[in-house]
């Protein structure tokens, strides 16, 4: 893969009044990479597209791609195509014109506009349909227009805000694999917005989690997944049960939790508050439902659950058992489906099983909306 | 039976209302055609179109479509491009300042012609005599104020078409535009522009019409340029003549022409666009059969009806010559009116003999003699059948114009008509 | 403030701002504010020739608008009966005409808002040709038909309904019926437009209650109709009150409208600023009694030309 031209954004703040949009960000995105912000909507994560494609000054910071200050460089001055949430696709021109516009803006002729067109049709499997009009297009064919229309601007960064957001789930499904297939095609750098984890895990590089403006975490899908910095990074990424408490003893890399509900459990500290949680400090502490077994009746332990459960569902891939949890909210455990038999726990008290490794704790903090 | 009466009343409802709308209209252009010299649709007297003819002889006529026109197209430039700006600050302004710039852009519409008139005329001049200039400057000139008077409050209805349009508009697609390297000028006139085409053609002929039958605020500031409704306001004013109902005409066929015409062509995009979308890759590509204009299309037919129709009617003005039934006409005014004169002079004859009567208190054997002759006299030889010979014709043709033209007033058909 | 002109100018470009806001700045303030202020310092102005003006006799005076209620100085009556007279006949006849309007266009905008089908359309554009013919001749054709040898009169004499002429234009049934017939289209748009988009649910549940037409109408479709019913009463009345080409065609000879008066003040008589004060107290009193109106029928100014 070229090393293409990476991105960096250095103290960005974005004030909109007194609101603040985006607080400190400090980001570094390297060439060639897709690149995700994942985040809640509103949570700044597109104003920070629109301050690196030039639509918005930052309050404060930088703005660096290629290394360069952006500041005072008009978007239609930068190297950075973006693709819109709505796509925005010129509706009174045909495909292939919509396509080659860039080239139009720079004066090429039309028969090399056709050309080009033609080939980028072909590049998005889309090839003859240049004279339709982009209503005339499905909607999986009009997120590939508008794909092939910043391609065609030859940008060093491409820029996506939400772009699957109105496609249903299959279509949605399909495009992913085929945004990837693309981006490494092209060897260009992405920046991806989605507040959809499913998509930021499969296509991305390098993930940054954002909240209220803020940015949680910054890294490969695998540790946001298993490592998460934050209360609200664990909660928003994939699903997790979460178990209130405070620190009662730190053992190196492991702390026991004297949690509201459940007793005492153990948990592995989460790398980035290793040596920052201390003894007495309210902590939270995730297992996913796939982490837990469950264990004999009677176990006792520093890692074992006792639960009521309230009621059970089968998934087809999964079994998946409901118990009380703390504070109304309900412990989820999901059993894989590998052929065994499932009995059915309801009204009965039930032990839940995890390991250690499976169970990370991080300090207090706000979690993410439902 | 309830509902039926109910639509029956509607509908009486609403030919009442359209016979309102349209009657003047229709009653207008038929007096056009109509060769008495007052216009009217009722005694009809000839089909002549001889009022076409001496509206285009008339020169203030031609003058005023001629300062209209350029007034129009002044005042079509200046109104939408005044429109599209204040639609698009609109469209961005601070809020807190929104209502009252909406305000302000809206009043144009409510404030009565007549002040909009007078206060351009009153603030203008006041620029010019602070500017040091004489009476025949620029700023004081007819078609220059005419102008900014009409486009002050043609803009607003200008701004309102195109503020419609304008709130479905992307502001997303300009921003694609700029992010593909387009300038702001470029984003304009390749995306915007297109996109409000047709609000703009709207607004334009809008704006035109609008411009083209102004009064109130015109009549203040045209000075030395008077545009054609000043010029017919003249007209309308001391006296009319059917000429005016022939540009009247004109003015109604060319509407209800270019009405038909634009629905047609609506017609034809909608059915374009559905052809389209059922249109395979192959036909798109440049081969493909579009339903041709008049397919489906009632207005595109009615407009080559209307197109035919008006050629016929051209075609025969060319070819007809009413003399021969206006000189009927005329012959049978002169008669009617010496009838009159006479049937005058008998009452007079009658009124002095009965004076004479009354002073002699005799005289009952006379009083009845000259009554049949009159009557019988009249009435034979001057029955409408008996005046078909060619040769009668002939002569009151070449007497009775200047006969006419002397005795307008005293041979008001009105006057005549009232005691038949 | 600077804040939204930098934003203005970010979001269109500096050329393209620049031409945005000239053209708003030159329209706004040159062609409407400007002028109406520059019209009112006029009408406290006296008269004067051109030499004289700026001069120590051009001092601000109210000499014009007592004028209008006094009349001349050492007249024979103490009022100006004669323009007051005609200018609360103004404002009467563009009440008349604004409700005969409202009365005339309310179904037909009610009909066409609430049925369905191509003959509507055909029925807009018979609508807006009327509208597309030139004032003056609208009040021509209206001439043509109420005049003492008009249509009208030819008919019913001939049928005997009457036996001498009726004059409508001494009447002023020609004027009412011109002024009426000039703004229909101003009354039916707005309330179209509101009606237009009024569920028709609303109407079948109302009627599914047992609901008369008429209390259908009161209680559900002319409440939901108010913005547009305002909007074109407002714009009738305007215009009525503002007319001239009507009054100076279809108006009989002893009966004035309010903007003759104002005509005469500036081409017959020469007195601008007279003209002026007049003017201002015409716009100044329909805007008062426009918003009188609508503070008594409870609607917004902002519905206004929606």
């Amino acid at each position: 893969m070229s090393a293409g031209v990476g991105v960096d954004l250095e103290n960005l703040w974005i004030r909109f009044g007194d609101f603040v949009a985006v607080r400190d960000a400090n980001v570094n995105i390297n060439g060639g990479d897709f690149f995700s912000f994942l985040g809640p909507s509103g949570c700044g994560k597109t104003t920070i597209l629109r301050a690196v494609s030039g639509f918005l000054d930052p309050s404060e910071g930088k703005v660096l791609i290629g290394g360069n200050d952006m500041r005072g460089i008009g978007p239609n001055k930068r190297p950075t195509a973006l693709i819109f949430q709505n796509l925005a696709l010129f509706p009174l021109m045909k495909v292939w014109e919509n396509i080659t516009f860039s080239m139009e803006i720079n004066g090429a002729s039309a028969a090399q506009r056709r050309k080009r067109g033609d080939e980028l049709l072909d590049m998005i499997a889309l090839p003859g349909q240049g004279d339709k009009l982009p209503s005339e297009l499905s909607g999986g064919q009009r997120q590939r227009v508008a794909i092939a229309r910043a391609l065609c601007a030859e940008p060093d960064v491409l820029l996506l805000d939400e772009p699957l957001s109105a496609l249903d789930l299959k279509l949605r499904q399909h495009m992913r694999t085929e945004l990837r297939e693309i981006q490494k095609r092209v060897g260009i750098t992405f920046i991806y917005i989605t507040h959809d984890q499913g998509e930021a895990l499969t296509m991305s590089d390098s993930i940054a989690v954002m909240r209220a403006g803020v940015i949680d975490q910054i890294a490969d899908g695998k540790t946001i997944y298993n490592d998460p910095n934050t209360a609200f990074a664990a909660s928003f990424v994939g699903e997790n049960n979460v178990f209130r408490g405070k620190i009662k003893q730190v053992m190196g890399n492991e702390a026991l939790i004297r949690t509201n509900r459940s007793g005492d459990l153990v948990a592995r500290v989460s790398t980035a508050n290793q040596g920052k949680l201390k003894e007495g400090d309210d902590a939270m502490m995730f297992v996913r439902p796939e982490a837990f077994a469950i264990a004999p009746d009677g176990a006792t332990g520093d890692h074992f659950v006792t639960a009521r459960v309230t009621h059970e569902e089968f998934e087809g891939n999964a079994y998946n058992i409901f118990t009380e949890g703390e504070g109304g909210k309900e412990i989820k455990v999901s059993l894989p489906n590998l052929g065994q038999s499932f009995e059915d726990h309801t009204g009965q008290n039930i032990t839940l099983e995890y390991e250690t490794r499976n169970a990370v704790l991080v300090p207090a903090g706000e979690l993410a909306a439902e | 039976m309830n509902n039926s009466f109910l639509r029956v009343s509607i509908w009486v409802y609403l030919a009442i209302f359209f016979l309102y709308l349209l009657g003047p209209l229709v009653i207008m252009s038929i007096t056009a055609f109509n060769s008495s010299g007052f216009p009217r649709m009722t005694p009809w007297e000839c089909l002549t179109f001889q009022w076409f003819g001496e509206l285009f002889q008339d020169q203030r006529i031609l003058n005023g479509i001629k300062n209209s026109l350029i007034i129009g197209a002044g005042t079509v430039v200046l109104s939408v491009a005044m429109g599209l700006a204040g639609a698009l600050m609109l469209t961005q302004i601070w809020p807190k300042l929104r209502a009252t710039y909406y305000t302000v852009i809206i009043a144009p519409i409510l404030i009565p012609g007549v002040v909009l008139g007078i206060s351009t005329l009153v603030f203008w001049d006041r620029i010019n005599r602070m500017l040091g200039l004489g009476a025949d400057s620029f700023l004081s000139n007819g078609i220059f104020l005419t102008v900014i008077g009409q486009s002050t409050f043609i803009a607003s209805y200008c701004m309102l078409v195109l503020v419609a349009r304008l709130q479905r508009y992307d502001v997303a697609l300009t921003e694609a535009a700029l992010d593909l390297g387009a300038t702001h000028a470029q984003a304009f006139r390749k995306i915007l522009l297109p996109f409000m085409r047709p609000a703009i053609a709207s607004a334009a002929v809008l704006a035109f019409l609008a411009s083209f039958e102004n009064y109130n605020t015109t009549t203040f500031t045209f000075g030395e340029y008077p545009t054609l409704t000043i010029e017919l306001a003249q007209k309308v004013r001391y006296g009319i003549t059917p000429s005016i109902s022939a540009l009247a005409f004109i003015i109604v066929a060319l509407t209800v022409f270019f009405a038909l015409l634009n629905e047609a062509k609506l017609k034809r995009q909608e059915l374009v666009a559905a052809a389209r979308k059922n249109a395979t890759v192959e036909e798109l590509a440049g081969k493909i059969k579009l339903p041709s204009f008049f397919a489906g299309n009632m207005a595109a037919v009615l407009v080559v009806v209307f197109a035919v129709a008006t050629i016929t009617v051209v075609g025969t003005a060319t070819a007809y010559n009413p003399g021969q039934c206006i000189a009927n006409v005329k012959e049978q005014k002169r008669l009617e009116a010496e009838q009159r004169i006479q049937e005058l002079r008998k009452q007079r004859e009658e009124q002095r003999k009965k004076r004479e009567a009354e002073e002699a208190e005799q005289g009952d054997a006379q009083q009845s003699a000259p009554k049949p002759s009159n009557n019988s006299g009249f009435g034979n030889v001057f029955a409408p059948n008996t005046l078909d010979s060619d040769d009668e014709d002939d002569a009151t043709g070449a007497e009775t114009p200047s006969n006419n033209g002397g005795s307008g007033g005293v041979f008001d058909p009105n006057s005549l008509q009232d005691n038949q | 403030m600077p804040g939204f002109l930098k934003e203005f100018f970010n979001r269109n470009g500096t050329g393209m701002g620049l031409a945005i806001l000239g053209l708003v700045l030159f329209w706004t303030i040159g062609l409407i504010i400007l002028p109406q202020l520059s019209m009112l310092d006029f009408s406290f102005r006296p008269n004067l020739p051109p030499p004289e003006i700026g001069g120590p006799k051009d001092v601000y005076t109210l000499e014009n608008y007592k004028y209008l209620v006094y009349g001349p100085e050492g007249g024979s009556q103490s009022y100006n009966t004669v323009d007051l007279r005609v200018f609360f006949r103004t404002l009467l006849a563009a009440v008349c005409v604004t409700i005969f309007n409202l009365i005339l266009c309310y179904p037909i905008a009610y009909y066409l808002g609430q049925s369905k089908g191509s003959h509507i359309r055909i029925f807009a554009i018979m609508l807006i040709i009327p509208y597309w013919i030139n004032e003056i001749l609208r009040a021509f054709a209206l001439r043509i038909i109420f005049g003492e040898t008009g249509v009208l009169n030819t008919l019913f004499t001939g049928l005997g309904i009457w036996d001498t002429p009726f004059d409508f234009i001494r009447n002023d049934i020609a004027l009412y019926a011109g002024l009426g017939y000039a703004y229909i289209l101003l009354m039916i748009f707005p309330m179209y437009n509101v009606i237009e988009s009024l569920d028709k649910n609303q109407i079948e549940a109302a009627r599914d209650l047992g609901a008369p037409w008429w209390r259908i109408h009161w209680r559900v479709v002319i409440p939901y109709a108010k913005p547009g019913i305002s909007s074109g009463c407002t714009m009738v009345f305007m215009l009525s009150a503002g007319a001239l080409a009507a009054p100076q065609i279809l108006g009989g000879p002893s009966s004035l409208w309010f903007t003759q008066l104002i005509y005469q003040q500036f081409n017959d008589n020469n007195d601008w600023p007279q003209g002026a004060a007049y003017a201002i107290v015409l716009l100044v009193t329909c805007i008062l009694f426009v918003l009188a109106v609508m503070r008594l029928f409870k609607v917004n100014m902002g519905d206004i030309g929606k």
